[in-house]
């Protein structure tokens, strides 16, 4: 059955979006009227098979007819038909360009369809788009898109979705599962969980979510109680210094260097420990990590941001530009990358490109927060 | 020999100062004078200052100021200060150990094992109390609550670690032997070994020289306090409140060249002198670029118009903080057009 609900519920925000084209097809002659007529009323009597097969008709009668389309692709989605939903979807989006539910919701049928590379796509940009303002489809959403960020390797950015869907309040089992595998950087979905380590994630889950609710105390006892029942499980002191390291600088050096005993070669450790030792100004320490990091993984973007970081600060400006050039290639609005830049074309006195690279951050950090008057 | 030499520049050295003055003078003023009698009296020098030398808490020895249900009364009385606050039926007393700042002052507290932030300040401008800038947000509802803002051990660590020296060690807060304000060792680390070894004759390990650093290393430098122009764009503080982050306001000037050392922090503010408040003194730091006669300008600099002199007084305006209380220069140095919006 999936969310239909959610996106029939989304379906009068969504007609907000809906185009001219949609209005001059209802005020077409012939059939369409009355087969436009015919689809509405049987969708609200919820006789699904024939509002289907009366909006097909309608559409095939005409084609730019947007309203048409999405309550085509919102019903077949309904009844599980997720390639035909796509298409309808498609269509509607075609129509509609801005239309955020749309997205979303072709995003979830994409996920349906074992397409995720395109779900996680479709997802954020409905998101985007504002397809998560409302909360129930904020949660519905964001949901799906962690845990594709989780199977698709992308555990960070999964852990900081969690970590929003947690200050909303919105835990259940299966967000606690999901948090649990990207804190155990497992790329599988809950569902997949093999019994014999229901245990340990949904452990981690928790733990991992006591951090992100601002729980510090009940985190450090959760996480202690974990490490003595899965001692040399990997990446367990890893994703607890990630999640410490925005807060408390020091544990998570402490925490990433504990990984580092289980996960010696580990370049996302060592990368994270490189990046963390960073922010407190100690380049030079973080040095060694950094280049083991991008030696052992040099495809890492982190490994790579971190090397090009650490050198520019350490003094080796040209030879710590290639490393954020790399980064930049895979990713052009990284802002790390174009701090970075900024700082080396500064030192370098090249003040025009020192500038642009500003620029460019002011415009990437967005509008931010108003600065908070305390600080 | 040497030793005598500086025991007897420290004996004179010290006639005449504060017991906070001669700490400094003994252990750096022995060599470095010009700095050390100068410096204490910057406000970077009584960026925090304790009880039995806050000259203002002394002039303002009763302070009261009401907030809805609550009452503070700031007293002090034969150099120790009370920071009490009632809601009518009750109250909390709490002695005042750390004052933070040199003008306005914000009461760290600590009660109950936890530390706040006082929740009423002195402003110099009213020469009273009011709430404390950016706690108008907070509504206690219990007179714990209402004693301040809670901060938490960075939090603590943030504020000793800018308003005190050698308060954080190792990145955690240490105040067995800390020293308030910013003094020499604060910015010029290995200094206490540097006097130390001195003593003995020893003079080959002085802390490096910041002089030294190029623009946009003392921008950053300063801003480990001041915040630094990165720290502020990576945590996307917007709005009239970041003018008082001036290493961020100043990277964002058009004329802001890291490798040149006249738009350097120190090449206008020397942080061993009191700041002066005067837009003629700064004239000459500008006119080193945008003159006719500057030597090395570069090509983008261009001359005045407008005028010759009192530069900044239209270049870099006066920004009012949100809030009240202070007016800050701003250090985006531009073209200040009527009207228009602040340039975040």
């Amino acid at each position: 059955m999936g969310y239909l609900s959610l996106f029939v519920l989304s379906a009068g925000l969504a007609m907000l979006f809906l185009t001219a084209e949609g209005s001059l097809a209802q005020n077409s002659p012939g059939d369409f009227n009355q087969v436009a007529s015919a689809a509405s009323a049987a969708r609200e009597q919820q006789d699904i098979p024939r509002a289907i097969e009366l909006y097909q008709r309608a559409v095939r009668l005409h084609g730019d007819w947007a309203e048409g389309w999405w309550y085509l692709g919102t019903l077949r989605y309904g009844v599980n038909n997720y390639t035909s939903a796509v298409e309808a979807l498609s269509h509607y989006i075609e129509l509609t360009p801005n239309a955020g539910p749309a997205y979303a919701l072709r995003g979830l049928c994409e996920f349906e369809l074992g397409s995720y590379q395109e779900s996680l796509h479709d997802l954020q940009h409905g998101i985007s788009l504002g397809a998560a303002n409302n909360p129930r489809n904020a949660g519905i959403i964001s949901y799906h898109e962690a845990i594709l960020l989780t199977k698709l390797d992308r555990f960070e950015e999964a852990l900081a979705k969690y970590s929003v869907i947690v200050k909303h309040g919105n835990v259940n089992t299966d967000v606690t599962n999901g948090i649990g595998l990207a804190v155990l950087r497992m790329p599988m979905f809950p569902s997949d969980i093999h019994p014999s380590q229901q245990g340990l994630v949904l452990a981690a889950g928790q733990a991992a979510a006591k951090v992100m609710s601002g729980d510090m105390p009940g985190a450090a006892r959760a996480f202690t109680d974990l490490f003595e029942r899965y001692p040399n499980t990997p990446n367990l002191h890893y994703s607890y210094g990630y999640l410490l390291s925005s807060v408390d600088q020091e544990q998570a050096i402490l925490q990433l260097r504990k990984e580092l005993d289980i996960s010696p070669s580990s370049a996302i450790v060592h990368s994270m420990l490189a990046w963390a030792l960073g922010m407190q100004g100690e380049f030079a320490a973080a040095l060694p990590n950094a280049q083991k990091a991008a030696e052992e993984e040099p495809s890492l973007p982190m490994a790579q941001l971190a090397l090009g970081k650490d050198l520019i600060e350490t003094g080796d400006i040209q030879g710590g530009l290639p490393h954020i050039e790399a980064v930049l290639k895979g990713d052009p609005n990284n802002l790390e990358a174009h701090l970075a830049l900024a700082k080396a074309y500064s030192k370098l006195g090249q003040r025009d490109d020192a500038r642009r690279e500003r620029l460019l951050c002011l415009k990437l950090s967005g509008q931010g927060t108003a600065a908070n008057e305390n600080l | 020999m040497k030793i005598y030499k500086v025991l007897l520049v420290l004996m004179f050295s010290c006639a005449g100062l504060s017991a906070e003055q001669k700490q400094s003078v003994t252990t750096c003023g022995s060599c470095h004078q010009k700095q050390a009698l100068t410096q204490p009296d910057t406000q970077m020098g009584r960026a925090m200052q304790l009880p039995e030398q806050n000259e203002t808490l002394k002039a303002y020895p009763k302070l009261t100021f009401h907030r809805g249900a609550y009452s503070y009364l700031v007293e002090t009385r034969e150099g120790t200060t009370q920071y009490i606050v009632s809601d009518g039926t009750a109250s909390i007393s709490i002695p005042v150990l750390w004052s933070m700042g040199a003008q306005a002052q914000t009461w760290v507290l600590e009660h109950g094992g936890h530390m706040y932030e006082s929740m009423v300040s002195y402003y110099p401008l009213t020469r009273g109390l009011d709430v404390t800038v950016g706690d108008d947000g907070l509504a206690p509802k219990t007179l714990e609550e209402a004693i301040g803002r809670p901060i938490d051990g960075e939090g603590v660590t943030t504020c000793f670690g800018c308003h005190a020296t050698n308060a954080v060690i190792d990145h955690k807060l240490n105040l067995t032997a800390f020293k308030p304000g910013v003094g020499c060792e604060h910015c010029h680390i290995g200094a206490n070994a540097h006097f130390a070894n001195a003593m003995k004759g020893d003079f080959s390990n002085s802390p490096p020289s910041l002089g030294n650093l190029s623009s946009e290393d003392i921008s950053n430098f300063c801003g480990q306090c001041h915040r630094s122009w990165e720290l502020v764009v990576r945590a996307g503080w917007r709005g009239p409140a970041n003018v008082r982050f001036q290493p961020y306001r100043l990277a964002n000037s058009k004329c802001f060249d890291g490798a040149d050392p006249r738009i350097s922090c120190i090449a206008c503010h020397d942080p061993h002198k009191r700041v002066s408040r005067e837009a003629a003194y700064y004239d000459q730091k500008c006119l080193a670029c945008h003159s006719e006669a500057a030597s090395m300008a570069p090509p983008h600099a261009k001359v005045c118009p407008v005028a010759k002199s009192n530069c900044s007084s239209c270049h870099m305006p006066k920004v009012p903080f949100p809030g009240g209380h202070f007016v800050f220069t701003d250090h985006d140095i531009r073209i200040v057009k009527p009207g228009e919006p602040y340039p975040n």
